[in-house]
């Protein structure tokens, strides 16, 4: 006897239903004529236009961007590294304490991220002179730390679930350590740095709290610029803004599972 | 055959650790622990007019000495304030509720996405990540616009008739709830979902083979054994939450304060930095028994999977 | 003597002067507290065919291993060519190895693959395409140079993996499994071509196998391993002929055991008292104290219906037919001669099976003669 899956296919509808209405509303508003975010007077692109003559945002989303790469370029190397020393290294001494260090940033509310990181960079201001005034650098470093631990934990999961005899083959065919990594597993877990580095990228685009801590004067991100907007009330440019990055997302998203799946990337037997 | 180096591979092998424990471990130590001691120090100063903002904790004495000052006042302030437990508190509630909620709404969803048909999971998955992947800033906002006074849900429920005059939900703590719940039902379902897929389907079968009904199979077999899923995810939203800062200040109100922007207003406003610190390391302490226990049960989950 | 000395270039373990290619020494692997391989010895010659047989878990992945330098021993040392290879590292060993899983590398092609080996020896361009075409042409697998592995199927990839490891020319070739993920057919019929392989080029082959017909149709000898040990080292006839143990008697093919106790000794023959109430008098090179208990193990197929039974004769026995399961060329029965015993006879079946003589609950006697088994003491 089959149970009846009716019951949980309405619960999914439901759930989807509240995870995309409201960005649906977000987008069919950002091309209304009005003001009024929630009345609907006529279609229009305007807001689009306004967005684009917003300077004040434009250097801001500049500055998230050029954050943003920065950020997941080193995330990946760092996070591949921790990865490694998981999968790789075995019971190395300190083991708990460096998973413990790896999954904390992951729940850590960014409040206290943000707090400690400031008061380090004062700190370290004081004793060293470095860094001198906050910004770019700051921001990066503080969005590095959390993550490089969101990397970790994906490059983890396909280091794992790689054969080891694929690197055994390789050392056994005459293949230093150092080759074998380069040559072999470094290709073999690329899909997995490709979703690492569009998550740190993301991560580091989206972050308001923390940046909001480690930013200096001069430095606004484009959550900063946006939260100071929101805070004003609601505003078609935000709308026209939401529809860009999550047009942006979709079509990013997809592009890369379909690259992932098409080949390239070898799959893991 | 090339020269017997039997050093080599030790050495190679030492090197590899160096760079593969030794850089991220150097890295968070360094932004990541070092950071909190600093929060710890400094919410034992006391505000001043300084730029930081707060006393030395120690000074050098012209004869080599130290002198240590611990001002605990700060905490005593926390514990002693109304207005601070009210926040700890309501923050605690919050993210209890919204835990329980996103478990009642992601477990089935969960389910449904393990269970339906293969051709469809990777789609269904995709789905609940993708909102993910976009601004969490202004998905919150967009919830500004429906909860509103003459917002989309209450203008659809005054044209439906259930109401006649607009209901005040924005700025109150449902709104605040559905905010949260809004925010972080993935980082629920994605755990549950790789629980339940790596169930083994068979033991459902045998359930239902030892004459089992679905519902009590589900109760007996699936639950349990998705135990670790179900910690696993409400732990990825339990501990966030309770820090929460944006989803409170956009969709909650005066009565709705949590740690978290109580520990802004502190910083940014009232240029506090002390008694910010001081709130951060309350924060901090409560987190750590959920946190410990979440790191077990990943830990003894892995230790079964491999 | 002519023959002898053929014999002894044929069979180098016979020859106490020849030198081993591979020698094993006292080599343990402890896993934790699991003994992996456990104070194991070998001795293997150069061209040899060498088996490693055991069940699961047995230690035989392990050895291989060890050998290949991919795991260290915690006791002992191995040897390569008179060279001690125990502390070289696996990328400076002149031995390669073909994988269980075969590890094809799935981001390169079949080209690339054989290639990669000779890369890291940083063999010229033209020297590497020429011995890349030699091995493509040696496995037969030259048009399939340009497919990924994952477009081969199951048989191609072994072929491709053997190139591969076959391509730097190693001294010694190590088979983990060669043919365990083939079907029964293809396996069979790669049994006979990885054995003219080996002939033709010479190399020494070790592998490892839990298929105890596919280690007799290879190998020149078979060590039979159980629990991280080796039990018995010989050639096929031998371990199957001779086996050494109850364990190696009963791995090896099918056999029939009469527990029993010595109780007579005359030249090279001892009389076994066994419990069924019969005496079974076996030929038995190694001197047996009286009142030993032994058990005498006897082939299916070394058991002949008896014509003319008595009572008191040695190597008789009677009983009744229980179970016939017929094979197509033999018939097996199952022939109940006490209340806990059956044994297991296989005769030939020459006739038509509608005209064979046993059937079915029918009291038959069988015999076999003193050198058709062999007298087990472990
Ligand atoms: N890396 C390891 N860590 C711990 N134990 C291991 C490891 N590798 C092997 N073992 C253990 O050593 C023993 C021998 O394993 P091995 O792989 O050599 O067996 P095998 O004879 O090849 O078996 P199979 O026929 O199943 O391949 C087993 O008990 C196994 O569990
Ligand atoms: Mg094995």
């Amino acid at each position: 006897m089959k149970p009846r899956r009716w019951p949980l296919y309405t619960v999914l509808a439901f759930g989807y239903a509240f995870l995309y209405v409201p960005v649906l509303l977000l987008i069919v508003y950002s091309f209304n004529e009005s003001r009024l975010v929630t009345v609907w007077t006529g279609f229009s692109t305007k807001w689009y236009g306004e967005l684009l003559r917003n300077q004040q945002l434009l250097d801001a989303a500049w500055l998230s961007i050029r954050i943003a790469a920065t950020n997941a370029t080193f995330a990946v190397v760092l996070g591949t590294l921790a990865a490694n020393a998981l999968v790789r290294h075995g019971r190395f001494r300190g083991r708990g304490g460096f998973e413990l260090l790896l999954t904390a940033p992951l729940v850590m509310p960014d409040v206290i991220i943000g707090l400690s990181l400031l008061l380090l960079f004062v700190a370290m201001q004081q004793t060293i002179g470095w860094p001198d005034g906050r910004g770019f650098t700051t921001i990066t470093i503080a969005h590095l730390t959390f993550s490089m631990a969101y990397v970790a934990v994906v490059v983890r999961a396909r280091l794992a679930q790689m054969d080891r005899s694929l690197e055994e083959a390789a050392m056994d065919l005459g293949a230093r350590p150092l080759t074998v990594y380069l040559r072999i597993t470094l290709p073999l877990i690329a899909p997995a740095l490709l979703s690492g580095w569009l998550l740190a990228f993301t991560l580091s685009l989206d972050d308001l709290v923390i940046a909001s801590f480690v930013s200096g004067p001069g430095s606004t991100t484009l959550p900063m610029v946006v939260y100071s907007s929101v805070r004003m009330g609601v505003s078609p440019q935000i709308n026209a803004l939401a529809t860009l990055i999550v047009l942006f997302v979709t079509v990013a998203v997809i592009v890369v599972t379909l690259a992932l799946r098409g080949g390239g990337g070898g799959r893991a037997r | 055959m090339a020269a017997p180096v039997p050093n080599r591979p030790v050495r190679d092998r030492r090197l590899s650790r160096i760079v593969n424990v030794g850089l991220p471990y150097l890295w968070l130590g360094l932004f990541f622990l070092l950071p909190l001691g600093i929060v710890l120090r400094i919410s034992l100063a006391e505000p001043a007019l300084a730029q930081p903002p707060y006393t030395a904790l120690w000074e050098w004495l012209e004869s080599g000495m130290v002198t240590i000052q611990l001002n605990f006042g700060n905490f005593m302030l926390v514990w002693a304030d109304d207005l601070y437990l009210v926040a700890f508190l309501n923050s605690l509630r919050v993210a209890l509720v919204c835990t329980l909620l996103c478990l009642l709404l992601g477990y089935p969803m969960a389910y449904a996405i393990a269970t339906a048909p293969e051709r469809w999971r990777l789609l269904l998955l995709m789905l609940i990540v993708l909102p993910f992947w976009t601004s969490f800033l202004i998905r919150v906002y967009a919830w500004i616009g429906i909860l509103k006074a003459n917002g989309f849900l209450n203008n659809f429920l005054l044209w439906l008739g259930v109401i006649d005059e607009p209901l005040a939900i924005l700025h109150t703590q449902v709104a605040v709830y559905i905010g949260v719940v809004y925010s972080y039902l993935p980082f629920m379902i994605l755990p549950l979902y790789a629980n339940l897929t790596r169930l083994d389907r068979s033991l459902l079968e045998a359930a239902a083979d030892l004459g089992c009904r679905p519902w009590r199979a589900f109760l007996r077999v699936t639950l349990p054994l998705s135990r670790a899923g179900i910690i696993a995810g409400s732990m990825l939203v339990f501990i966030p939450v309770v820090g929460e800062f944006v989803i409170p200040d956009l969709l909650g109100g005066p009565r709705t304060l949590m740690v978290g922007g109580m520990l802004w207003t502190e910083f940014f406003s009232n240029k506090d930095w002390p008694l910010a610190a001081a709130l951060a390391m309350v924060l901090l302490g409560l987190l750590v028994v959920p946190f410990v226990l979440m790191q077990r049960w990943q830990q003894r989950a892995e230790a079964r999977g491999s | 003597m002519a023959s002898a000395i053929d014999r002894r270039s044929l069979e180098p373990w016979q020859d106490p002067q020849a030198e081993p290619y591979v020698r094993i020494e006292r080599v343990t692997k402890k896993f934790g507290d699991i003994y992996a391989v456990d104070d194991v010895s070998l001795a293997i010659f150069q061209g040899e065919f060498f088996s490693l047989l055991g069940g699961s878990g047995c230690g035989k992945s392990t050895l291989l291993r060890l050998l290949a330098g991919l795991e260290s021993p915690s006791a002992g040392r191995i040897h390569i060519d008179g060279v001690d290879v125990t502390d070289i590292p696996p990328y400076h060993r002149p031995v390669n190895m073909m994988f269980q899983s075969y590890a094809l590398f799935p981001h390169m092609n079949v080209e690339q693959n054989v290639e990669f080996g000779l890369k890291q020896e940083r063999m010229p361009r033209r020297e590497r395409a020429e011995r890349v075409a030699e091995m493509l042409d040696l496995l037969k697998i030259t048009e399939l140079r340009q497919r990924q592995p994952d477009q081969l199927s199951g048989g191609q990839r072994q072929r491709a993996a053997l190139a591969r490891s076959l391509a730097k020319h190693p001294k010694l070739l190590l088979l983990d499994e060669p043919l365990g993920a083939l079907d029964k057919r293809l396996r069979e019929h790669t049994q006979f071509e990885l054995v003219n392989l080996q002939e033709r080029i010479g190399t020494t082959f070790i592998t490892v196998t839990h298929d105890q017909e596919e280690a007799m149709t290879m190998s020149t000898r078979i060590a039979v391993m159980d629990a991280g040990q080796i039990i018995q080292v010989d050639t096929p006839t031998g371990i199957y002929e001779y086996p050494n143990s109850r364990f190696v008697a009963e791995f090896i093919g099918s056999v029939n055991l009469f527990e029993g106790k010595v109780m007579r000794r005359d030249g090279d023959e001892v009389l076994v008292e066994s419990p069924l109430g019969r005496s079974l008098q076996m030929h038995c090179p190694h001197p047996l104290a009286l009142g030993t208990p032994v058990a005498v193990a006897v082939r299916p197929e070394k058991i002949k219906l008896c014509m003319d039974f008595r009572a008191d004769a040695v190597n008789q026995i009677a009983g009744v037919v229980e179970d016939i399961a017929y094979l197509g060329d033999v018939s097996i029965y199952h022939v109940r001669v006490g209340p806990e015993k059956i044994v297991t006879m296989t005769l030939a079946n020459i006739q038509p099976r509608t005209e064979q003589a046993l059937t079915w609950g029918q009291e038959v006697a069988m015999e076999w003669s003193p050198t058709s088994g062999v007298v087990l003491t472990d």
